[in-house]
């Protein structure tokens, strides 16, 4: 299809135009992909939970999928333990009723699998239909050992998938228990790799006497979770966990700080200098070190991106602060790939406006209008997921960030660096190829 | 119960619908339900060769509040702007689960609009709960035919179609390419693969062709119709093994009064015609060998002639995903003295069934081959295929070529595992 008819006028926004919380203009009435919904998301959390299964209840335009999704994850470097089951909503369960097939497929998982928690996953369509769920399953549970929690991924009340995701969290917390609180202990919430405990931040709070007890929602067991709010501060990492965060503050009195994911090496330090006031902890020493092996990284960097530009899209944490950290390499952000800006985005914003750089905002959830937009753009590099043979056609270079998101802290920033400078394996030889397609000069 | 914890559950009509139309290239589908069962679409493309949907897919982005309203605005403003952007000659609107049970008439939004509209507008309303994929893809052929296909124009005597193939088949880029190649040696020409990297207008011109091919049990249906409407014969089947091309090669032509050449048929056998026993030696015995194969029927009966007349092993069980819509299927499995056929079977009686065979072969799709994780030859021939690409043009299953790649590639399999000639 011809992209050059595709008009961005009013589906763009300068940084300094929008408004926070406010959805950012839709760039198409007819959509591809689309916002996620959080049924995918949802079915990507619940394998990370230890002794659980996870029974997806939906149609099988929505299970087909979530299986794939699972498989295509089992080929990867962070491959998900394979404990999701699923239970295909037909016509008739639409008429009938689903309630009867769905107590039958939990007392047979219950009895084969022996977990000790059910995740019970429901999908807009029952949603819609209007099936009482929750009454149902409190009934069915005095009839099984597995504790069963129901979670809504209420994929059609929202535009993105934040509410499901959110969902998932508050129904962990339906799993613990008081406890006494124990001195110097923390969770880290939000954190979704299997090297959770092997990052800078964890090594650091460890380095100075600090116990990391959970990890959530990284492979922890239900017992962990039950034992979760004895701890003495709960550290949320991203905003979902915030939920989860407020939650325990409410029934447990758990304290807790928000740190979103930082890029900048100012930011970094900030944000452990903020864990480190609500522990009461001096990692200054660490701080600095750290920070001065960031900086001379950014150093070698400079010249290398000195007068460039670049867009941003889907990349986690504090959006703003990458793109500060990118200004200070040099790189002029032309476009940033949001879907809102979230009252945390607020400060970091304004002192990406304070340096100058006022990019443009666009939603990104539609392929053809964003490669239309870069199209025109014409950036020197993009940085974050985006379709590598589309890039390479446009003569854009790719900057994919994805292991970066398994690090936490400066660890992180020097992965963002590296990755830039190294950009992904073989691109080279894919740009060569469309390059020589769009000459034509084979 | 079978709750699919190792096998997955099967793609409802709703996935066939979108997977038959979107190899018609000036076709453009439009889903009418949430942006997640449109952005969702991206994994299960990505498991077919890595394909995509962008610049196909698109979703009217529906939403709570249009739900409870029956709000139809939506789908009216996508549809104008994808033909006034793009102007394809085709937009399919797709119904979801949700547009399903909210009853919403796409019908008759088609007649409100169709005047504003120079796309030609289909409707596909079951929504994933008519059954599965297979009943999708039959209900795109049907409606292609039935709305698009023009009354008979010049015919040429040497065109043909072939009928079957969609994005999600199995090795369709090898297997289109042997056959194309096959029909050239005979002189023949393809107007239209029947939906794959087709257009309109060929489709529009199916009834040019003087013979349809039938390469899947799906494509029945749409082959009956155009044999009653408009008098065009039709052939059903794969050409699996040297045998079974030559036979398929004599078939076509006697059908398109065209002689295949001798000497071109030497230099295909000489070139690709290498029987298993030219490749191992004499103590490399393999009739022992108990083999499963796993496939869709057409590959299935494909294969069990194959493995049979080229390799001399009889397959000791035969799994089907579904029943085939070839109403003989049972005889032509009996004819080749095979009893031993499962239909969609659960996952624990798979599993029972591949314990008490314990074959050392097997063909099937990657959840088959996960299960068959102690097989030693094991063999992708089958979609799901999330593990395996097969984007390459030079693999083939069919005609000589395939006849070729599947002999060497299956002794280069015994050759690494040469503990099946021991037991």
């Amino acid at each position: 299809m011809k992209l050059d008819d595709i008009s961005l006028k009013g589906k763009c926004l300068r940084l300094s135009e929008v408004v926070e919380g406010v959805a950012l203009p839709k760039t198409a009435n007819a959509q591809y992909p689309g916002a996620p919904c959080a049924f995918r998301f949802v079915a990507g959390i619940i394998p990370l939970i230890k002794n659980s299964y996870g029974l997806l209840l939906g149609p099988a335009i929505c299970l087909y999928n979530a299986k794939l999704t699972s498989n295509i994850r089992s080929l990867t470097s962070d491959p998900r333990p394979n404990n999701l089951l699923f239970l295909t909503y037909s016509q008739d369960d639409v008429i009938f009723g689903f309630h009867e097939k769905v107590r039958e497929a939990i007392l047979e998982v219950d009895h084969k699998y022996h977990p000790e928690v059910l995740f019970l996953v429901t999908t807009c369509l029952q949603e819609i239909v209007g099936e009482d769920f929750d009454a149902s399953i409190e009934a069915i549970q005095t009839e099984v050992k597995a504790r069963l929690l129901v979670i809504h991924t209420d994929n059609f009340t929202c535009e993105d998938a934040t509410p499901g995701i959110e969902n998932v969290f508050i129904s962990l917390s339906e799993l613990m228990e008081p406890q006494k609180v124990e001195k110097n202990s923390v969770n880290l919430l939000g954190l979704w790799t299997p090297m959770a405990r092997n990052t800078e931040l964890s090594r650091l709070l460890e380095s100075a006497g600090i116990k990391i007890k959970n990890v959530i929602p990284s492979y922890c067991t239900p017992k962990d979770l039950t034992c979760a709010p004895g701890v003495s501060l709960n550290i949320a990492l991203d905003r979902f966990a915030l939920k989860l965060a407020e939650k325990m503050n409410e029934e447990f009195g758990t304290e807790y700080v928000y740190c979103e994911r930082p890029y900048q090496p100012d930011s970094t330090e900030h944000w452990y200098q903020k864990m480190a006031n609500a522990l009461e902890i001096d990692l200054d020493t660490e701080i600095k070190e750290l920070r001065r092996e960031t900086e001379e990284l950014m150093y070698q960097a400079k010249g290398r991106f000195s007068g460039k530009s670049c867009a941003i899209s889907g990349n986690p944490g504090r959006t703003f602060d990458l793109a500060c950290l990118l200004v200070h390499l040099g790189l002029e952000p032309r476009v940033i790939m949001l879907h809102q800006m979230f009252p945390g985005d607020l400060s970091d914003a304004k002192r990406l406006l304070a340096m100058g750089a006022d990019p443009l905002i666009f939603r990104g959830d539609n392929s053809l209008q964003t490669e239309k937009l870069l199209s025109t753009l014409k950036p020197d590099i993009c940085i974050g997921h985006m379709d590598s043979r589309v890039l390479a056609h446009l003569g854009i270079e790719s900057c994919v960030l994805f292991s970066s998101n398994f690090k936490l802290g400066f660890e992180a920033t020097n992965e963002v660096l590296r990755l830039l400078i190294k950009g992904p394996a073989s691109f080279g030889a894919l740009k060569y190829k469309e390059k020589l397609l769009a000459n034509r000069v084979i | 119960m079978d709750l699919k914890l190792n096998s997955y559950p099967v793609p409802s009509d709703y996935f066939g619908v979108l997977w038959g139309l979107s190899g018609v290239e000036d076709l453009l589908i439009l889903e009418h339900g949430s942006t997640g069962t449109c952005s969702y679409n991206v994994v299960n493309y990505m498991i077919m060769n890595k394909q995509s949907p962008k610049g196909k897919l698109f979703s009217s982005g529906m939403d709570e509040d249009d739900v409870v309203m029956g709000r139809e605005e939506k789908i009216v403003e996508a549809v104008k702007e994808l033909d006034q952007t793009y102007h394809p000659q085709i937009i399919a609107l797709v119904a979801t689960g949700v547009t399903s049970v909210i009853g919403l008439d796409l019908e008759g939004i088609i007649e409100e609009i169709q005047p504003q509209t120079k796309a030609k507008l289909l409707s596909f309303c079951h929504g994933g709960f008519a059954g599965d994929y297979t009943l999708g893809i039959k209900e795109v052929f049907r409606t292609l035919v039935d709305n698009v296909v023009k009354e008979p124009q010049a015919g040429s005597p040497f065109l043909v179609n072939i009928i079957g193939p969609t994005i999600d088949s199995f090795n369709n880029v090898s297997d289109l390419a042997e056959l194309k190649r096959m029909l050239k040696l005979l002189g023949a020409e393809v107007n239209t693969v029947f939906t794959n990297h087709t257009d309109v207008e060929e489709i529009e011109n199916m009834t040019s062709a003087s013979l349809n091919l039938v390469t899947r049990d799906i494509g029945l249906e749409a082959a009956n119709i155009l044999k009653e409407r408009f008098g065009i014969p039709y052939i059903y089947g794969l050409p699996f093994g040297v045998r079974g091309t030559v036979e398929w090669l004599k078939d076509v032509a006697e059908k398109l009064n065209l002689n295949l050449d001798r000497k071109a048929l030497a230099f295909e056998l000489e070139r690709y015609g290498f029987s298993i026993l030219e490749l191992t030696t004499h103590l490399q015995s393999i009739d022992h060998l108990r083999a499963v194969i796993s496939c869709p029927y057409d590959y299935a009966l494909g294969l069990t002639k194959f493995m049979q007349k080229e390799w001399g092993i009889d397959p000791s069980l035969v799994v089907l995903p579904n029943i085939p819509d070839d109403p003989e299927f049972r005889e032509e499995f009996s004819r080749l003295g095979l009893s031993d056929v499962l239909i969609e079977p659960d996952t624990a009686t798979l599993e029972e069934v591949m314990a008490r065979i314990d074959p050392q072969l097997i063909f099937g799709n990657s959840y088959d081959l996960h299960i068959a994780k102690k097989v030693p030859i094991k063999m992708h021939a089958a979609f799901p295929a999330f593990d395996y690409v097969y984007r390459f043009d030079g693999t083939p299953f069919v005609g000589f070529r395939g006849h070729a790649y599947l002999t060497q590639t299956f002794v280069n399999l015994l050759n690494q595992n040469p503990e099946v000639f021991r037991n």
